[in-house]
């Protein structure tokens, strides 16, 4: 048999677990890694201290490019899939090249949510991925001492307190939409309110933000229906949703993630999605649910990737552990106090 | 301004622009105030399939050798780059076409085999060429104009030397390609505004503009036509050729003429038959040509008819190896042929050097009335350097002609035997001094004789005369001078850069290490070299062949064994297999 | 024993069929794409297959040049020598073992420059050698320089001015030498090239096969495709090759029709 050809499509956490088990369980193999990063891996929740200016740009990532050459894994960074062909079963990166698989496991993980009433502004806000966001970050932190953050996910609570490291003047919107995976009821809105608070940050209350715009370079105004807000810099942090959208034409199924069942297998042979970008199948539940934080992530791969060898090892969450978030079923793995 | 040292290659297929945007980048750095040497490679021949690569390297300081490893990659043809993955840098910089016209396999695709460090700028050449100028044409320039862009070299640099590339064209080609270099560089600034680099700091020095850049084969036929060069006899060989072409195409301003002739037997004979009759002429080949020479090449030393002739030396032996470089002619050069025919070798180092000592080759001919070889390889004829234009001087281009004096007239003796072995020599036409030239032996008055008296002293007066042409002939020059060292290295031909920069390195890593250059093979400066060899601890030799041809011809000075560095890739010597060879030799020692 | 003309076609195909005696090579000629070789290439390997001859018996000698990569690209014994002596190699291949047919094969550069010289001899020897002069009027391999079958006014790089040099005419000096078998043949036409091959291999002597060809790459404005298919044309009907004088009054006449322009009968 000729040598069995793997793609993963990723190199995140998911991504990278899932190589290890491939290259672990199928020596022979061929494995490429697919990523639309120009970085190596990286741990995204240093990204609030490095803005601090508490890490320097090289401790955010880990795994040299020496580690895939030892593995003999192919990494490819920088390099975005657009398209898969799944009758000719190749990936078809941006610059129109065809990469042949026998497996495929796609771990291309979140991207920021901007929720419908804020695409408008979207050119407007900042949000925080990447390394590449992080830079911004420090850029336009550089010269401005007003930031506003709407939203209120997990990350932005880690990023406000680096921010407020640096001696800014944080002020905060939470409204609806924010703070996603968790449901934000009264009593989390209220909690959340006060810890806020203490340690300095200006919560502003509001329920509709009517319009955003530009004056300067490094000075933008916000009118709510409360009030008129300037600020330097806006950060927008509504979550991570699955990104997917490159997927949705290649007949997989797509519903906020990539449908897998409860070994993680999509619609189509040896073709596997894990980590953030999977909405996976609950049996007892008879629902899908989608996946955040950076162990699930991994837990994930690793499972995509046995299956893909042969394996049938089943995705085992507990109900009680999956939130419902705006009609989203979600697990998480991540979840740190404030 | 901070240290620039860095090394672009170009790749694509022939057809491609890939020699023209690789000149044109040595054009714009040399412009811009940097040093330049390139180098392209392709596999010449045939050219239907061919791969071409062009590296350039660019220096603040002046580069002596050719980059080991690219900085950046310009891929115009991405399934030929990939060959070139190899040689690319942690983070260097790869340049392609992100929009090619039809979908690419993964196995001939460049990015399927970069290494995960390098930095990729995915540009659509073809597209923005397209759209800019309505041609794909000029996609070669819309890679420039990326490159430009994204490493921060100023533009206007590229675009004077588009325009002058061009011109001859017309203005519509000038136009077509400044668009299209420009159509790459807004793109890039556009595009990778995030990434933009300031890698080669504007410099406020203009000596760029009194620079030219020029290939060794250009060089020497520069030299041949400043010389007063009148008839050029060769039969094509790669790599000679560009220099017949050179002068093909200019030799008939200045008066002179070039004859392609049916083989490099003709093509020497007839030089000879000029020189004979007084005309400087040249011919230029390599080995296969040159072992063809052989013959008439020691009738030359037997009548005692100058000429000259330019080995470009090319991995041997037969055909070989055409277009790739290697210095395994000197054994040919300097012994082939039949005979004890000593005749006077010499060797250029670089661009400059094959200039000026293409002009001495004609002086030393005359004067000493033999064959001259000059001996330069593939990488050395075909690479370019930034140098100022060379300039000659009345003393440079005279005849070194001897000729008998009135007085001697009826008692002429074409063959006298004076001191230093050289003879007034007469022409054809110069009345009172008729001679037969003749490859038999003969007396000094050039009357056959095979007495075994005549043929001692008459042998014994050719070697004479050859050792007396030391007196003109280049000295042996030390780099680094020192009483005493660790490794002395000798280089000779295009090896000898690697040489240097590989000392210069040792150096500053504290190493006691010198340079010795030797230019003049043959005959060679015995008693320099010697006290070289004698003060250095090792004495380690570095060539582009396996016999070690210039050690076995010197080794003998001196009582140690020499150390030899043999390289038989076909590629120029990397200056760091030299400097960990030195650093190897000294750690030994060491323990 | 006579072997009905039936029969031995029905055997020809059998051999051809077994692809035992494919003379074509795995490797692919590295020509330009267009370069007349190709046709050249067709006809030689018809020849070799059509003749049911084992490969191995079979030696394909050349020079250098675009012309002397043939070998290479062929299945049975090769040689490829050096530039210009192709001839002096087949001759010895040949008189070392007559068992063996030769073909030589070489650029007319090779053969009519460096190699010039030996042409003659072959002739005035008649060997039993098969000389395919690939005649493209130019040197092919070193990227276009005039070769010697240029007509006058040839423009190229080491000629920029033109060259002032008359064109040789390698059938007339085939006739002139004496060779035992002449055609002229071009390679846009691979069946006339093996009809005229088929022919010239049972000549006990040496054949000469002068077949003009384009270098497409180097040569734009004399032996284009457009221009030989204009050129072309066969012999005149009444032809007889084995008449010397009818063979020089044709040749010095028209340097285009193709054929057997002349074999001596024995
Ligand atoms: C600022 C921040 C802080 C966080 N902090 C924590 C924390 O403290 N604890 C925790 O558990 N989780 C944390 N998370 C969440 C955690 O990082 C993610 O859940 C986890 O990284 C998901 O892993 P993944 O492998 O599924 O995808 P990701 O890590 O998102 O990786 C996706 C990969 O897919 C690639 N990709 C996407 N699209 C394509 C395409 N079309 N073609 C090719 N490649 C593509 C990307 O380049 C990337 O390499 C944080 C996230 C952020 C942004
Ligand atoms: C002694 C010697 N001189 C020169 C060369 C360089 N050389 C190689 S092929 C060639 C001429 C090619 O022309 P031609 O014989 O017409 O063959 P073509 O390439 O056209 O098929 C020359 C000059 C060589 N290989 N050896
Ligand atoms: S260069 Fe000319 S002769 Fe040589 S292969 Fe190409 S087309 Fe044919
Ligand atoms: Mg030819």
């Amino acid at each position: 048999m000729s040598v069995q050809r793997f793609v993963v499509i990723g190199n995140g956490p998911a991504a990278n677990r899932a190589a290890d088990s491939l290259r672990e369980k199928a020596p022979e193999s061929k494995i490429t890694i697919l990523s639309k990063d120009p970085f190596r891996s990286y741990r995204p929740h240093l990204l609030p201290d490095f803005i601090a200016g508490a890490l320097k740009e090289e401790d955010l990532y880990f795994r040299p490019h020496a580690y895939y050459k030892e593995r003999d894994i192919i990494l490819r960074l920088g390099q975005s899939v657009v398209n898969i062909d799944f009758s000719k079963r190749n990936a078809i990166l941006e610059h129109k090249e065809l990469v042949p698989f026998d497996g495929l496991i796609v771990a291309t993980g979140g991207k920021p949510r901007i929720p419908e009433q804020f695409r408008l502004f979207e050119e407007l806000m900042l949000t925080l991925k990447t390394p590449t966001d992080a830079k911004l970050w420090i850029e336009k932190l550089a010269s401005t001492e007003a930031v506003l953050i709407v939203g209120g996910d997990l990350t932005s609570l880690s990023l406000t307190k680096a921010l407020l490291k640096l001696g800014k003047h944080v002020r905060f919107i939470l409204n609806e939409d924010a703070f996603w995976p968790r449901p934000l009821n009264d009593e989390v809105y209220r909690a959340v309110t006060e810890r806020l608070e203490q340690r300095g940050v200006e919560v502003i209350h509001c329920r509709r933000i009517k319009r955003m715009t530009r004056l300067q370079e490094n000075l933008l105004e916000m009118e709510t229906d409360s009030q008129t807000i300037e600020a330097g810099v806006l950060g927008a942090f509504f979550g991570l949703v699955p990104d997917v959208r490159f997927l949705v034409k290649t007949g997989l199924d797509i519903d906020h993630g990539v449908l897998v069942n409860e070994f993680l297998k999509t619609r189509f042979t040896d073709v596997y999605a894990a980590g953030d970008c999977a909405q996976v199948y609950h049996p007892g539940l008879r629902d899908y649910w989608v996946s955040i934080g950076y162990e699930n992530a991994a837990a994930l791969g690793r499972i995509a990737a046995l299956n893909l060898l042969g394996s049938r090892l089943e995705v085992r969450v507990e109900p009680e552990s999956i939130l419902e978030v705006g009609g989203v079923k979600v697990n998480t793995s991540w979840w740190t106090e404030f | 301004m901070p240290e620039v040292d860095f090394t672009v290659e170009v790749c694509g297929m022939a057809g491609d622009g890939t020699i023209a945007a690789g000149g044109l980048i040595n054009e714009a750095m040399s412009l811009g105030g940097f040093s330049v040497l390139g180098f392209d490679s392709y596999p010449a021949e045939i050219r239907g399939f061919g791969r071409c690569v062009t590296n350039s390297r660019i220096g603040s300081n002046e580069i002596v050798a050719l980059g080991e490893h690219a900085h950046a990659l310009i891929s115009l043809n991405d399934e030929q780059s990939r060959s070139r993955a190899p040689f690319l840098s942690e983070h260097s910089l790869v340049f392609f076409d992100s929009n090619p016209p039809t979908y690419v396999q993964e196995e001939k695709s460049l990015l399927s085999v970069a290494p995960p460090g390098v930095i990729i700028f995915g540009i659509p050449f073809s597209d923005l060429a397209v759209s800019a100028a309505g041609s794909s044409r000029g996609r070669n320039l819309t890679a420039l104009g990326g490159f430009a862009a994204v490493t921060g070299i100023e533009p206007d640099f590229f675009r004077e030397v588009i325009k002058n590339k061009f011109k001859s064209k017309g203005d519509r080609v000038v136009d077509i390609n400044l668009k299209s270099f420009d159509a790459g560089y807004e793109y890039a600034m556009g595009k990778f505004a995030d990434r933009l680099l300031q890698l080669f700091p504007k410099s406020e020095d203009r000596a760029g503009h009194d620079k030219v850049v020029l290939s060794g084969n250009q060089a020497i036929g520069m030299a041949a036509i400043d010389a007063g060069l009148k008839l050029y006899f060769g039969y094509p060989i790669t790599p000679a050729t560009p220099i017949m072409e050179y002068l093909a195409k200019y030799l008939p301003e200045h008066g002179g003429r070039v004859v392609q002739m049916e083989d490099e037997i003709s093509s020497i004979g007839a030089v000879i038959g000029s020189f004979y009759a007084g005309v400087r002429a040249m011919t230029a080949t390599s080995g296969p040509g040159f072992a063809l020479m052989t013959e008439l090449i020691t009738h030359g030393v037997m009548a005692e008819i100058p000429a000259v002739i330019i080995d470009a030396q090319r991995a041997g032996p037969s055909t070989g190896l055409p277009t790739k470089t290697e210095q395994s002619d000197l054994q040919a050069a300097v012994f082939g042929g039949p005979g004890d025919s000593a005749r006077i070798v010499i060797a250029p180092t670089n661009v400059e050097e094959c200039y000026y000592f293409t002009l001495k080759s004609f002086q030393l001919a005359e004067k000493y009335q033999t064959p001259v070889i000059v001996l330069t390889d593939f990488f050395l004829d075909n690479r370019v350097e930034n140098r100022p234009l060379p300039k000659t001087t009345g003393e440079q281009v005279a005849c070194w002609n001897i000729f008998p004096g009135e007085s001697s007239k009826g008692r002429y003796q074409r063959y006298d035997d004076t001191p230093s072995g050289i003879s007034p020599r007469s022409f054809p036409g110069m009345e009172g001094f008729n001679f037969t030239a003749t490859g038999l032996e003969h007396t000094e008055k050039g009357t056959p004789d095979y007495s075994p008296e005549n043929h001692s002293k008459m042998t014994e007066k050719r070697h004479r005369k050859i050792r007396s042409a030391l007196n003109d002939l280049e000295k042996p020059v030390e780099f680094f001078p020192n009483d005493q060292l660790d490794v002395g290295v000798i280089g000779w031909g295009s090896t000898f850069g690697s040489v240097l920069e590989a000392v210069e390195k040792s150096r500053k890593n504290g190493f006691k290490v010198g340079a010795l250059k030797i230019t003049s093979i043959f005959p060679y400066h015995s008693e320099i070299i010697k006290a070289f060899m004698a003060k250095s601890k090792f004495v380690l030799i570095p060539e582009l062949n396996y016999e070690g041809q210039l050690a076995n011809l010197i080794a003998h000075l001196d009582l140690k064994p020499v150390e030899r560095l043999n390289f038989v890739t076909g590629a120029p010597i990397p200056p760091s297999a030299i400097q960990n060879r030195v650093e190897e030799l000294l750690e030994v020692r060491a323990q | 024993m006579k072997i009905p003309a039936r029969v031995l076609a029905d055997q020809l195909k059998q051999i051809k069929d077994s692809g035992r005696f494919s003379p074509r090579s795995g490797a692919l000629p590295t020509w330009c794409p267009g370069c007349g070789y190709f046709g050249i290439h067709q006809g030689l390997n018809e020849c070799i297959a059509s003749l049911g001859l084992p490969l191995h018996e079979i030696v394909t000698v050349s020079g250098i040049g675009c012309a002397g990569r043939y070998p290479f690209f062929t299945n049975n014994y090769g040689l490829h020598t050096v530039h210009g002596r192709t001839l002096p190699a087949a001759t010895g291949v040949k008189l070392a073992n007559p068992k063996l047919t030769v073909f030589a094969v070489g650029g007319d550069g090779d053969g009519l420059a460096i190699g010039g010289g030996h042409l003659p001899h072959i002739a005035r020897r008649n060997i039993d050698v098969n000389y395919l002069l690939f005649d493209n009027s130019i040197y092919g391999l070193t990227k276009g320089q005039p070769s010697p079958t240029s007509p006058i006014g040839s423009k190229t790089k080491a000629s920029p001015y033109g060259t002032t040099d008359r064109p040789l005419n390698a059938t007339l000096m085939a006739l002139t030498y004496g060779a035992s078998f002449v055609a002229r043949l071009f390679a846009g036409d691979p069946k006339g090239i093996t009809e005229a091959l088929l022919e010239g291999v049972r000549n006990p002597g040496f054949s000469i096969f002068h077949i003009h060809t384009s270098c497409v790459t180097f040569d734009k404005a004399f032996k284009t495709w457009t221009n030989l298919k204009k050129w072309t044309h066969p012999l005149p009907e009444d032809y007889d090759p084995t008449d010397i004088r009818r063979a020089f009054d044709e040749v010095l006449r028209d340097d285009f029709s193709l054929g057997v322009i002349y074999k001596r009968e024995y």
